[in-house]
Order: C-alpha cells, then structure tokens, then sequence
C-alpha cells in the first residue's frame, strides 16, 4: 500500500479553537485519516520538532497553519514547515490576517508586557517581574522565546499557498478545502479557499432595504428584531464587509457578524471598508444652517456609541490591514540592535513583507523595575 | 503599449520652471519608455494642428498631456483625441503648471514634481480603457411647482411658447397668496380682478391644452437630471371632477358636516365639502376626508346625491395617486408663508383677542373672507383705534435678521384700505424701520404720514413693545412703557419660506440659505438658477418679494427653460459612470441610499443593485461606500487610482 500522504496541523499564537473547528469534523475525520497521514498536530499527537527537521524536505504534502505569530518559536517553526510542506496554508484569521494577537500592535510590546505582568490589578507582582529571555534556575536555565516587536500574520514571515478565513474557519469549510487540496484541482496560488466569494449579506437571510442608519445600537441595550437587517437597527453588524462562506451563523443567532472571515476579494482593508461604508449611511439629521462645529458635534455625538473602534473594525485583520498597526507610539522604540539590560524593543511599522523579522530584539527576563515604563 | 508624452511650454509659463530635457531623460525609465514630444501652446489652434498631426503619425496607445489644469483644456485635448481618431478617453492630463510651476520657486523642485506627476499619469493612463459616450435628446417640457403668481405666469409662459407644462399645487386653488387679498399695493388694484386674466388663461385660454394643472398635488421624487428628469407626484383625492364641476355649489349646501376653514384663517366655518372660499379658481369645492361623516362610518352621500351634473361628478370612493412625468426643467416656486408671530413675546397672538397677523387681516379686509370685507373687533363694533406692528421678528437677530422689505408697503395699504372704510379710526404704525423703496411706494406712504389720524412711532427692539388688555377690557400697546389703546392689533411677521421648503431642498438637492430661502447660484448674476442644473427658482421661495418681482422672477425662469431646453437638442452623457460587479454584490442595499442622484435601484429578483448610467454623475461616492468592493468607478478604479499614486510616490 503506498504511502498516504501526510499532513500536519500547527498551532502558533493561538487559542486552539481551530484545532477544534477541525474535530467538529466528526466522522469525516476518518475520511481524513483515510486518505491522509495526520502525523505532526502539538494539540493531539505527540510529534516532535526534531522528527520534522529530521524529514526530508516537501516531505508533508499539506500543511494547516493556525495562529498568528508572536515570539521567534512561531517564525521558527513557520520557516521549519514551510521547508517540509508542499502546500502551506495560512489556516484561521490569525496567520492569515493577524487576528486577535495582532490587535497587541496598538502598543509596543514593553507596554503589553508592562499591563500583563506590571499593573494589571489582578496581579500580585511586587517584584514588577516580567517573563523574558533566559532565566537561571538552581535546576537549571530556563528559556523563553522571545517576542516579536510586532505580531506577524503568517504570509509575513514565510510564502502561503492559500488562506483560510474564519475565526475559527466553519468545519464544513474545513471540508471543502481538504477535499479540494485531494482533489489535486487547487485555484491560483495564493487564493483564499473555503469560503465564499460574496459577503455575508449573502449567507445572511434577514430582510434586508435601503440604509439610513440614525443610531448605533449595542447588542446589550435591546433584543434586535431576528428579521430585519442587524445593521438597519443600528447594531454595528460587519457582515457588509466580510467574505462569505460561514453561513452566517451569528446573525441567525441574532447577534451581529464580527467579522471573522475578512475582507471579501477585490477589498484590501476590512476595516477602511467598513468606516467608509457606515459613514456613507450614519444619518446625522438636517444640518441646514449648521455652522461646521455644531455638525462636527453631531458626528462626535453620533460615534459616542463606538467605544473601541480598532477592535471592532480590525478585530481579525490588524496584521494585514494598510493601518498594520500604531504607529509614534510615544514609546516604540526606532530600529536599532538588540538592546541588551532586558528592554524590548519594537521594530518600526512594517506592511507586510519580512522586514520585522529581521530585528527580532532579544528579552532578557530579569527584574525590571521603573524601566520599562520610561 | 505605446505612450506618448505631450509636454506643453505654455510660452514661459512652464518652460521658465519645469526643464523638458529633464522630463525627455527621466521618460527613459518610466514603464512602456513613452516618447516626449514638447510644444508650444497645445491649447493655440496652431497647437492643436500639430498634437493632432502627431496622434496621428505616432499613433499611440495611450496620451498623456502634462501642461495646464483639466478644467481648462481637458475637453479641448479630448476634442483633439478624437479629431485623431483616437478615443478621448485615452488621454490623461497633469497639471504641471497651475500644480507645479506656479507654485514652486525652485526649478530644480519643479522639474523633480512635475517629473513625479508625469509618471503617475503613465502608470495610470496604461490601465485606462476606451468609453464611449452616450447621446440622449432632451425634454424640452417643465415641471413648475407652486401656482402662485410666480408659477402661474412661468408655466403661461411657457405653455405660450409651446412648452408641455406640469404645474403642481398643493392647495386645492391656484393664485397663491394674493387671490386671498383684496387690494394690492401699490396701486391698490382688485387683488382677484388682476389676476384673474391670467388665471384664465392658465385654466381655459388657447395655451391651456399643454398645462396639466394639478392641485392638491405635491412632489415626492425626482430622479434624473438637466434634460431628462422623472418626477413623480403625488395626486391626493379631491373626490369633485374637476372636469365636469360646474361649481355649483349644491353639494355643500346639502352636506351635513362642518369644520373651521383654515382659508378663511379659521374664523368662518365650512362644510366637509365646500369651496376653499367664494370665488376660489378652479371653481369647484373639494372634500376634507376626516372631517366628512363618512370618516366615521356614516353611509352618508347627501352631496353625492345633491349634485345636478350626474353621480360621476362626485367620487366618494377617489383615492390617492402618484403619477410619473418626464420633464427636462423644473421651476420652483413655492413662495413664502408668514413667520408665526406667537414666537415674538409680548405680541399676544393666540393668547389675546383681536390680535390679528397680516394674512389674517387680509383675509379680514376680502369681501370673500370672514368677515365679508368689515373690519370690525370680536364683538362686532368697529375699532376705534388701530395699531400697526412692523419688523415683527424681521431685522432682529431673536428671530430673522432680514428686513422682509413688502410689510411696510402693505402695512401703508392696510393704513389707506382702513382710513377708507373707517375715516375716525385713529391708526398708529409702531416701527423699527420703514422700508418704501422704488418710484411707487412712496404714495402709499405719503398718503399715511398726511393722514391725520396715523401716527407713526419708532421702537428700538421689540421688548420694548407689549401688547395687553387694560383693565377696562380694551387692548392697549404699550411702547418704551408709554401707553396707548388699541382695539384692534395687527402684526406685519417676517416673510419666510412656504412650510416644505426644507422637504423640497432634500428631494431635490438644492441648497437653502441660512434663512430658509432657496439659493440662488449667484445672488446678482445667476438670481433665476438654482444650485441644482436645469432647477430654477422663481419667486417668494427665493427671498421675500412683492408681486411684480415674483412675475419677473417666473419670467426669468422661463427664460432658462427656453433658451437650455430646445425641443431636438441632443446631449451627451459622461461614460465616466459607476457599474455594479454583479458577480460581487451580495445585495445589502448599504449604496442605494448613498447616491445623491437616486441613480442606484435595486433588482429584488436579482438581488443585485445596479446604476442607472444615465443617472449617474460618476461623483463615486456608491465606489467608496460599498463595502463589497463590488461597484467600479470607470476612469477612476481603484487600480488607476493606485497606479498614480505609486507613479508619483516611486
Ligand atoms: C400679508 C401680505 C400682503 C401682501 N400684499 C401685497 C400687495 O399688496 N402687493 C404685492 O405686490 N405683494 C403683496 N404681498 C407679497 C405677495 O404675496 C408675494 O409677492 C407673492 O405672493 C409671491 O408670489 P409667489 O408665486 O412667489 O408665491 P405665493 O404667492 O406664496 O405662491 C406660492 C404657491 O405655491 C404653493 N406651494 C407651496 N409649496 C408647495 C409645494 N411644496 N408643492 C406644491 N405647491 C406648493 C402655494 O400653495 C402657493 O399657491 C403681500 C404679502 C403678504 C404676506
Ligand atoms: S419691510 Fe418694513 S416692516 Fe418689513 S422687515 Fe423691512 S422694515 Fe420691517
């Protein structure tokens, strides 16, 4: 009996809902398991990363890369897969867009190191300790990857052959793609597969009329009508924006689309989208006869109801988008080489490409007191 | 691909600041390696003759011209393009010198932008595609809305000059205000007498085929633009024929319901079916649903059966319509309305008897009014005394800061219509300012100032005014706190924009001033056009005027009308349209609202929206708004767009 072919499913930065996504399989999964040899998965088989470098490489005909990536290890292991796979594809909204992870490019990392270990007020911390570099133990020394000085979404680091949107991709997608990538008869590379080529309005079935938006809503402040358009009630639905393929799962819970499978093609930035499009319908009323400030009031009074505008309109794309992330940070460090006494540094902006690879700034854990809040 | 550069001198306009050496060496790198050609004024006819000559040896792909801005020669070099045989749609202009070289000191700084400028308009005419322009004939026919004086005599006009006319009235009469009037400044003719001829032939002379008159009738859509424009309106039941009425006047003798009539200032009553008063035109009454018995379930047709021309005169069962026209223009002409003096303080209208504003006090002095013509208090005796407030809420920052420039001129008539009736009533004219401008209306105002029993007194600010009742039941004026009675008060209100006004602007995208007013493109050289082509203003709608002014302004719109619109005329229309990708649209419908030529509709059988290229402005704003990426702005695509951009930014 020949071979199967193999196939490996990596996590990077991620919360593990794709590993889950993938067993929501069910009983396709021995169709899977038929046809491929699931041999590299950290979730669930107990492969190492020495049996992968020691395969020749192309060796893995397929694989599925979840996660975004956030320290030197995930860019190791995106280059190491890469080498080994046939097909690499950008699995998920996080290698493929960023996702989650890559909303930390608000800050540089010596402010999210700072919030998460320093003056989160759930933390006991007096030592001000911050996770980093190499630590020395009595048993030993341990080692911590180190950050990124910006989150990567996967095509950053290494060459994709296709993307996979969602967040997580919907296991009936997950399907097509397998058989698809089976089938032999694959699109373009560089395609994004498993998903559909409209948005959302598409997948959703809610009455849908002309739009004249006089309000944002949030989801808590009422029961929205399960017919009508989401968005027409004011309710910040970004399925207008986002490529199909879910099926539209939460608006047909009424809750509206976050966003999760990006920008539909022939769109580069999801969130620029989706501002220009609400700001086409936000109704602010006859300003006849209004002097420039009393709209602007109107406009400020009007947008009072988005608290957190990044989050929402680059939840899933931030690594990808043309705002790729903050940039003059007061505290962004400008490029410079590896600083030593256990400060992080972040690379400046980069748009895509490998540049913030190349000044990978090296963490030292060590006790930092004042230091990283200068 | 080939490309061809046409760098123009502009004498030393250009060829002082922007070194052509220079842009010949750097078109050496820029994609396809096009070919510089420089000359010497390209817009000069001699110019023209060459670029032509060499479009046609050359015979390039794609044109780019780097000389002045598009807005002057644009349409010039396209003209040359396509002289060339070539489609004007392949050429690109940079305006290398209003952008560059009169705006930069330094040549070597011009040379570099404009090299930058230059490569963008390569990067972007190489994905430029050929368009073709669409030939449409115009509608020479207008539609007129308000059959006021100004509408009237627009829509004669242009029924005269063979024009098919839509005239829209949203009451059930024609004449505006004036036919509710009974004499007019400045030579106090017979309101109805002077319009009557007119009115006439509006409803029955030679020219009257070609006017469909609607009343009680409003604009609820536009669609279109300068030429080609659909309008639907909204048709709401008067239940009388106007065909076959004969104005008669039976069935509201025989009806059994009344109400107050709002024509009348309500101070008279009327039947559910009546007239709006005696001698309305057309002549025939019309029925107010809710106040008819029928309205709360009643079987009644006591009008019905009352009528002498036959059962089908009266339809109780009519119900609203709307109806589509093509039209090429349409004429605003609203008019105006009063400012509702309840606002001002201290004038006591509504909460004080024989407080009267000037409409109502016009209605007071019609033989056709209340009142039939007396005037007299609420208890029936004639007013000993009178007063007269001018400026209320005009020329006061509190309400509206312009003089309303006809009030002292009718306020001078209602003095003389007065003395005339009642000689012994002593008038007193309370006034900020006196507006009696022009070679006629000083007579009125004369006749005032040697009246003996007028007195005219002056007022700063209108709190210095109060209107009350004394102890002894009589109304009394107080001015700067000295006293003087008053049976009767009337109020000259600021004239403002007819009640709509704000709706109309918003359905046809014309612009208003900060008072209300419609805009004039330009206030001296352009009074007639609107902001909007092909929508003229004629009228009160556009500022407070008096009757001949509105004539004239009807006249001016016509002129427009006439002189734009000739019936066989062709024009042409911009292929730089949006279209809709329907293989990307997911039917959220988010662009229909968004186009401010309604040029977008929705197919529901599709589910796909899809623009109108002949609605459509190529403005781009459905390009920016549809959140699918789905809909193309042709000749401004995004890739077009971001090949300039990265031309220039290289
Ligand atoms: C109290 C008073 C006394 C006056 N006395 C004199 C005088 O003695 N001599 C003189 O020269 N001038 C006088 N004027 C001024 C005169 O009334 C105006 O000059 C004249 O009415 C202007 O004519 P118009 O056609 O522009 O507007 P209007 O007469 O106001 O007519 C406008 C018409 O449009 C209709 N309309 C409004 N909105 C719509 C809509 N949305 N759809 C359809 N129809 C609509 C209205 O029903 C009306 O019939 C007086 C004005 C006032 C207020
Ligand atoms: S016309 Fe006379 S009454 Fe009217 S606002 Fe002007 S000054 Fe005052």
């Amino acid at each position: 009996m020949p071979e199967k072919p193999k196939l490996a499913i990596y996590w990077a930065a991620s919360c593990g809902g794709c590993e889950i996504a993938v067993v929501n399989l069910h009983e396709k999964l021995l169709e899977v398991d038929a046809a491929l040899d699931l041999m590299f998965c950290p979730c669930l088989l107990d492969t190492k990363k020495k049996d992968i470098e020691a395969l020749p490489d192309g060796a893995i005909a397929v694989t599925l890369f979840n996660g975004a990536l956030r320290t030197e290890e995930n860019v190791e292991m995106a280059r190491l897969l890469r080498r080994k796979s046939r097909i690499l594809v950008a699995f998920g909204s996080c290698a493929k867009g960023g996702c989650i992870p890559a909303l930390a490019n608000f800050t540089t990392t010596d402010e999210l190191l700072a919030t998460l270990y320093r003056d989160n007020p759930s933390l006991d911390n007096p030592e001000a300790l911050i996770p980093a570099g190499t630590t020395s133990m009595p048993e030993g020394d341990i080692h911590l990857p180190a950050l990124l000085g910006r989150v990567l979404h996967l095509a950053q680091a290494v060459e994709v052959d296709y993307y996979v949107p969602g967040c997580p991709p919907e296991s009936h997608q997950i399907w097509n793609v397998i058989e698809t990538i089976l089938s032999g008869d694959l699109p373009p590379k560089g395609s994004t597969i498993g998903c559909g080529t409209l948005t959302v309005c598409d997948d959703c079935d809610r009455t849908k009329e002309d739009k004249r938006i006089t309000a944002f809503r949030r989801s808590y402040e009422f029961y929205p009508d399960p017919t009508a358009c989401l968005l027409e009630q004011g309710l910040l639905c970004m399925g207008i924006a986002t490529r199909s393929g879910c099926g539209a799962p939460c608006t047909k819970a009424n809750m509206p689309c976050s966003g999760c499978y990006g920008a539909p093609d022939g769109v580069s930035d999801q969130g620029a989208a989706m501002v220009a499009a609400l700001g086409s319908v936000m109704d602010i009323g006859d300003t006849a006869g209004l002097s420039e400030e009393a709209i602007a009031g109107r406009v400020d009074a009007f947008l009072a109801a988005v608290p957190d505008y990044a989050g929402l309109f680059y939840k899933y794309t931030l690594a990808s988008s043309t705002l790729g992330g903050r940039v003059g940070s007061s505290k962004s460090t400008p490029l410079s080489p590896p600083l030593s006494g256990g400060k992080c540094s972040a690379p400046p902006l980069t748009r895509g490409g490998r540049e913030g690879l190349t000044q990978v700034p090296d963490c030292n854990l060590s006790k930092q007191s004042g230091e990283i809040a200068e | 691909m080939k490309i061809g550069i046409y760098f123009c001198n502009c004498g030393s306009n250009i060829a002082d600041k922007i070194s052509s050496a220079a842009v010949i060496e750097a078109a050496r790198s820029f994609p396809d390696q096009p070919f510089v050609n420089i000359l010497d004024f390209i817009c000069s006819e001699d110019g023209r003759l060459r670029f032509e000559e060499s479009l046609k040896s050359e015979q390039p792909d794609r044109v780019v011209v780097a000389a002045c801005s598009p807005r002057d020669h644009e349409a010039t070099f396209r003209r040359c393009m396509t002289a060339a045989g070539m489609n004007p749609y392949l050429l690109q202009m940079v305006n290398i010198r209003e952008q560059v070289a009169w705006v930069t000191e330094d040549p070597q700084v011009a040379t570099d932008k404009a090299i930058r400028a230059i490569r963008g308009a390569v990067g972007r005419v190489r994905l430029q595609q050929p368009l073709e322009r669409k030939q449409l004939e115009v509608c020479p026919d207008a539609l007129v809305i308000g059959a006021g004086p100004a509408g009237m005599k627009a829509a004669l006009s242009l029924a005269e000059a063979g024009r098919s006319v839509v005239l829209v009235e949203r009451t059930p009469f024609i004449g505006g205000l004036p036919v509710r009037f009974e004499e007019l400044f400045p030579a106090l003719e017979c309101a109805p007498c002077m319009l009557e001829p007119l009115m006439g032939d509006l409803l029955h002379g030679d020219c009257a085929g070609r006017i469909e008159l609607m009343t009680m009738a409003e604009l609820v859509e536009v669609t279109g633009f300068y030429g080609n424009f659909i309008a639907k309106i909204r048709q709401k039941p008067r239940q009388v024929s106007l065909h076959d009425c004969i104005g008669c006047g039976e069935c509201a003798a025989a009806c059994p319901a009344t109400t107050m009539n709002g024509f009348n200032s309500s101070a008279s009553e009327r039947k559910a079916i009546d007239f709006a008063f005696a001698g309305v035109l057309p002549n025939a009454p019309f029925l107010l649903e809710g106040v008819c018995v029928r309205s709360k379930g009643e079987d009644c047709r006591a009008c019905k059966d009352a009528c002498p021309m036959g059962a089908d005169v009266i339809n109780l069962e009519e119900v609203e319509t709307v109806v589509e026209r093509r039209i090429g223009s349409i004429i605003l002409a609203t008019g105006a309305g009063l400012y509702d003096a309840a606002h001002v303080p201290g004038m006591g209208l509504g909460s004080l008897p024989d407080v009267y504003d000037a409409l109502q006090f016009e209605r007071m002095l019609s033989s056709t009014g209340p009142t039939s013509g007396e005037i007299m208090t609420a208890n029936g005796s004639a007013p000993a005394s009178v007063a007269i407030i001018h400026c209320v809420g005009s020329l006061d920052e509190d309400h509206n800061p312009y003089c309303s420039g006809i009030c002292c001129q009718y306020a001078f008539k209602f003095n003389h219509l007065i003395s005339a009736k009642l000689p012994d009533t002593i008038i007193t004219h309370y006034h900020r300012e006196l507006t009696v401008p022009g070679k006629e209306a000083h007579t009125l105002f004369q006749q005032a100032v040697q009246n003996t029993n007028t007195c005219l007194k002056r007022y700063e600010r209108i709190t210095d005014l109060a209107v009350s009742l004394a102890d002894d039941g009589r109304l009394q004026v107080s001015a700067h706190g000295e006293l003087e009675p008053a049976d009767l008060v009337i109020l000259c209100p600021a004239v403002i924009p007819a009640a709509g006004a704000d709706s109309l602007s918003a359905l046809l995208d014309v612009s208003r001033d900060s008072s209300g007013f419609f805009r004039e493109l330009h206030g001296r050289l352009d009074a007639a056009q609107s902001t909007i082509k092909g929508v003229y203003l004629a009228g009160a709608c556009q500022g407070p005027m008096d009757i001949q002014k509105a004539m004239l302004a009807g006249m001016a719109s016509v002129g427009h009308t006439l002189a734009g619109l000739q019936p066989g005329r062709i024009i042409e229309i911009e292929p730089i349209t949006a279209e809709v990708d329907e293989t990307r649209c997911a039917g959220c419908r988010l662009c229909i609202s968004v186009c401010p030529y309604h040029a977008i509709t929705f197919d529901t059988e599709q589910n796909r929206s899809r623009v109108n290229a002949v609605l459509c402005h190529g403005c781009g704003t459905c390009v920016t708004a549809c959140p699918a990426g789905a809909i193309n702005g042709h000749h401004f695509t995004n890739a077009q767009i971001m090949a300039e951009i990265e031309g220039v930014l290289k």
